[in-house]
């Protein structure tokens, strides 16, 4: 069976109006995320990491190269592909539910089988009680989990995350990080997560893609064998499989980061 | 001492009638003061007569029923002026916030027609429509659209991309994006320029009534110097002010209240 998502060749280049001279943010990439299957990706910052994402999610237009779901290309957005960005995307003017329940709301769903699905996920991610809460209300933690709550009702076949968990406090993000696995369990939804963190990079990910400094290639896919199940930080941090996987990871993105400074 | 003040102060702030015994005493003072130099200046009738002749003077216009029928011609007139013209300003302001291309177009138009103030428009009105009702009416609109387009075009501009970028991913079409994000994105926008228009439009209506001689609270303190009836020009003016200061506190504060500061999109 061919891969969910697919990308061959992908290059890009902000061009610069003022300038005229342009960025090149992303050179050849070729990667494959399979159905099913939760990847990270991590790189030193600006190499290009988002503009990936960007690209896949439909929201920026390319040229070169190829990107496509179920060998489709990608042409725009879809709600086949659902995004969670790493902040300020839940809407103010929407209360909780209203936000988690908007995917739907757009697709025509009927109110009874909306607020029956938004409740659902609502549970799933742990804000039961805040239903009628606005965004500035909550948290750091809580926007996001409201933010991951949107995105999985809407019910895309992929999810998109940039960074979902940089912004909240460590304690919350580890809470987070465990509560996204289980969701993947659950769902069994096809993930592709960006982030900075290389122990996030390593917990979540069956694969993790570490990126090159710009403009950002793929330098080398690090598998990570270890069961949905056994991941939780209680055991992970003792887990040899998992310590190797992080020290490698760790290793490549110093080596790439170093070359970002020099 | 400093102690008791202070906790004085704290109970007071709590105390449920503060607010309106606070303006209570303010106003008091500037009626005590309006007195003092009434009753201090030559010929006062002429030049400001104590608060307690302007008080009469309404008491006998009411009872004529002049007063109130002016209250409500002018009211009627700044009501539909400036309704059509906020129900014409937030589309247009949307639309060339949204699109460039109409950006390009009439964004000149606009700011030419901005600098034409409407009183200085008013002299084509009156050739085109006469001294009627229409010519108040158009003026009042032409008065309160601007401020709103202008307000509303740069808050579309404003809304943060990853709003648009969020709805587009689950699927929203540009009708959607326009009304989920855009438009409410647009509101604390809305509210400043319709506030801005309103204020305009009222300044406009009495300038208007004034100008063209149509009944109104304008109407009055014009023919009111005239006949050199001071007392009614302060009634008039006391009128303006304070329906302005009833309008927004009962109709625009609500309306922010229930949604930018709900939605916390500014300190209350
Ligand atoms: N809209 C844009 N216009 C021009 N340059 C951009 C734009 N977005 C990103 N870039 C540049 O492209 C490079 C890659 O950016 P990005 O994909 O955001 O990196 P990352 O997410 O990995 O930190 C950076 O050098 C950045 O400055
Ligand atoms: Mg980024």
């Amino acid at each position: 069976m061919p891969a969910k998502l697919v990308v061959t060749d992908l290059t890009h280049h902000y061009p610069d109006e003022y300038t005229g001279e342009s960025v090149h943010a992303l050179e050849k990439i070729n990667l494959e995320v399979n159905e099913g299957e939760l990847v990270t990706v991590v790189g030193p910052s600006g190499c290009g990491k988002s503009t990936l994402l960007n690209i896949l999610a439909g929201l920026l237009p390319y040229r070169e190269g190829n990107a496509s779901m179920d060998g489709v290309k990608i042409q725009g957005p879809s709600s086949e592909r659902g995004v969670v960005f790493q902040e300020q995307a839940i809407l103010p003017w929407r209360s909780v539910a209203k936000n988690i329940g908007h995917g739907l709301e757009l697709k025509g769903v009927p109110r009874g089988e909306r607020e029956k699905r938004v409740s659902e996920f609502i549970k799933l991610v742990g804000l039961v009680g805040f239903e009628d809460k606005f965004p500035h209300e909550l948290s750091g933690g809580m926007k996001q989990r409201c933010a991951v709550a949107r995105t999985l009702c809407a019910d895309p076949a992929v999810m998109l995350m940039d960074e979902p968990f940089a912004a909240v406090d460590a304690q919350t993000r580890i809470t987070l990080q465990e509560e996204l696995n289980r969701i993947a369990i659950a769902t069994k939804k096809t993930i592709l997560f960006i982030t900075h963190s290389v122990d996030e990079a390593a917990f979540l990910g069956d694969r993790c893609f570490v990126f090159t400094a710009r403009p950002g290639r793929l330098r080398e896919i690090v598998n990570i064998d270890i069961p949905r199940e056994k991941r939780i930080w209680a055991d992970m941090n003792n887990d040899p499989r998992f310590i190797e996987a992080r020290d490698k990871i760790m290793r490549l993105v110093r080596e790439e980061v170093l070359v970002s400074n020099a | 001492m400093r102690n008791n003040l202070n906790r004085f102060r704290a109970f007071w702030r709590h105390f449920p009638a503060a607010g309106a015994i606070n303006l209570a005493l303010i106003i008091l003072c500037i009626l005590l003061i309006w007195e003092l130099i009434s009753s201090t200046i030559d010929n006062p009738s002429r030049y400001l007569p104590s608060p307690i002749l302007v008080a009469l003077s309404s008491v006998d216009m009411i009872y004529k029923g002049l007063l109130p029928s002016y209250f409500g011609d002018t009211l009627i007139r700044l009501i539909t002026g400036s309704s059509i013209g906020l129900a014409l300003g937030i589309p247009f302001g949307l639309i060339i916030g949204i699109n460039r291309t109409s950006a390009d177009i009439f964004y000149p138009v606009m700011n030419f027609f901005q600098s034409v103030s409407g009183i200085a428009i008013f002299p084509i009105v009156v050739i085109w429509w006469g001294n009627s009702d229409t010519t108040v009416l158009v003026v009042i609109l032409y008065t309160s659209f601007f401020p709103i387009a202008f307000t509303v075009l740069s808050g579309v501009r404003e809304v943060p991309m990853q709003y648009i970028h969020a709805a587009r991913t689950m699927g929203a079409t540009r009708f959607q994006v326009i009304r989920d994000v855009l438009l409410p994105g647009s509101m604390p926008h809305i509210a400043t320029g319709s506030r801005l228009s309103i204020g305009f439009a009222w300044r406009a209506v009495i300038a208007g009534e004034m100008l063209a001689g149509r009944e109104g609270l304008g109407w009055m303190i014009f023919t009111a110097q005239d006949a050199d009836k001071t007392s009614e020009v302060i009634l008039g003016m006391v009128m303006i002010g304070v329906s302005w200061i009833v309008l927004d506190h009962y109709l625009l504060r609500p309306l922010e209240a229930d949604t930018i500061e709900r939605w916390g999109l500014v300190q209350r």
